[in-house]
């Protein structure tokens, strides 16, 4: 019986394949700050990440951004809104592809102070 | 829950159609490994219901592979549902290791058909059945490093697990047949070093995956594999009853063996969706500890 499961365990422990895990390492703003003013909007991956769909939010509704990066693969991404950012909570939100082929999201929230 | 991606409408419905596509591509594996194993031992029934398992299989891999595609575009897009027949966003996942796993998945499934051509077919079919094992190693995390080791050790438990998932429906058919004692006998004996084959194999995959035991305790990741955990130590118990209890009945003529036995192969069937659905789940939505 004990032998069982020990084999019941060690066959269990099976190969998982799962996604791959290209960490957002850091963002800007960073995750939860509070800023006075926001220029640029970038996040950095350990690994090249497609970014494919961004949208930045705030209590009033979508906000409009521009994009510098494209949807290549990337370390890097940026981008900029397209009008001063009103003081007040905003949260960013994406969504892509990880170099294994894995659907990614993630999200961070800044405010911006008065 | 460390390592958990958020879990929406599209990644239930991606666990669901990955956890049948891991079903059809054992199921097609195995039907050719049955039929090419017990080719000579097994009646002409039990080797037809295999062959045709691994063709319906094989058929089930195709559709479900199309599906993949498109859950998979839609996931990515942000579009909902809509994003699924985006052509820019197929491209992407045509472009991504999911595009070079389904040239091998479809490409292997489709030689599986084969097996409906005597002789050369069977030859076919069986390197179909290798290029299905071998398009798991072209995703996700097959693709990190030592590549080589995980790649060989990855084929080597699917084609175990294939063999022993492949045989289950042909055997529970032979069970009231006056065969079906002595090939229920020789699949025991053989699939002793299946399961040795799918311990070691795995195993080893888990260890070169996680990092360490102690990273799987707390971790989504950690959770779902005790989930597994628990359902493959059923189903080894299940495995060992019928061959240490059952099949020798079996063949002593005890009544009431035959559907005891059929029984419990249902079971046994049942434990492997099980195990399919907790694996889709683990490798759709968590992350090895090695990777946080």
């Amino acid at each position: 019986m004990i032998r069982q499961t020990l084999l019941g365990l060690a066959a269990a422990i099976a190969p998982v394949i799962a996604f791959a895990h290209t960490d957002s390492e850091g963002t800007t703003p960073a995750d939860g700050t509070t800023v006075s003013d926001v220029s640029e909007i970038s996040m950095r991956f350990d690994d090249p990440m497609r970014i494919i769909s961004v949208t930045l939010t705030s209590p009033d509704g979508d906000v409009e951004i521009e994009r510098e990066t494209g949807m290549e693969p990337a370390r890097e991404f940026r981008a900029t809104p397209l009008e001063e950012l009103a003081p007040g909570s905003y949260r960013f939100d994406w969504r892509g592809m990880a170099s294994d082929g894995h659907p990614m999201q993630g999200s961070f929230s800044f405010t911006v102070s008065e | 829950m460390t390592g958990l991606a958020p879990i929406d409408g599209l990644a239930v419905l991606a666990i669901l159609a990955k956890a049948i596509g891991y079903g059809a591509a054992l199921v097609a594996m195995g039907g050719v490994l049955f039929s090419t194993v017990f080719a000579t031992r097994a009646d002409a029934p039990a080797l037809r219901t295999a062959r045709q398992l691994a063709v319906g299989a094989a058929l089930v891999g195709l559709a479900v592979l199309a599906l993949r595609f498109g859950i998979r575009a839609a996931r990515i897009s942000g579009m909902g549902f809509e994003g699924a027949a985006d052509p820019m966003m197929l491209g992407f996942v045509w472009d991504s290791p999911l595009g070079t796993a389904a040239i091998w998945r479809g490409a292997g499934d489709l030689a599986i058909l084969a097996i409906l051509v005597p002789r050369i077919g069977h030859w076919i079919a069986l390197g179909g059945s290798v290029a299905v094992a071998i398009s798991f190693t072209q995703v996700g995390h097959a693709l990190g490093e030592p590549r080589a080791a995980l790649a060989v050790l990855l084929v080597l438990h699917l084609l175990a697990a294939a063999f022993w998932v492949g045989a289950l429906a042909p055997l529970r058919r032979t069970a009231f047949l006056p065969i079906g004692a002595d090939l229920l006998h020789h699949f025991g004996k053989i699939a002793v070093f299946g399961v040795a084959v799918l311990v070691i194999a795995g195993t080893a995959l888990a260890y070169l995956l996680s990092g360490s035991l102690a990273a799987l305790f707390g971790t989504a990741y950690g959770l779902g594999l005790l989930l597994k955990v628990g359902v493959v130590s059923a189903l080894l118990g299940l495995a060992a009853l019928n061959k240490v209890r059952l099949v020798p009945a079996l063949r002593a003529g005890k009544p009431g063996t035959a559907d005891a036995l059929r029984r419990s192969i249902s079971l046994e069937m049942l434990a492997v969706a099980l195990i399919l659905l907790a694996t889709a789940m683990i490798t759709t939505v968590t992350t090895p500890p090695i990777n946080l």
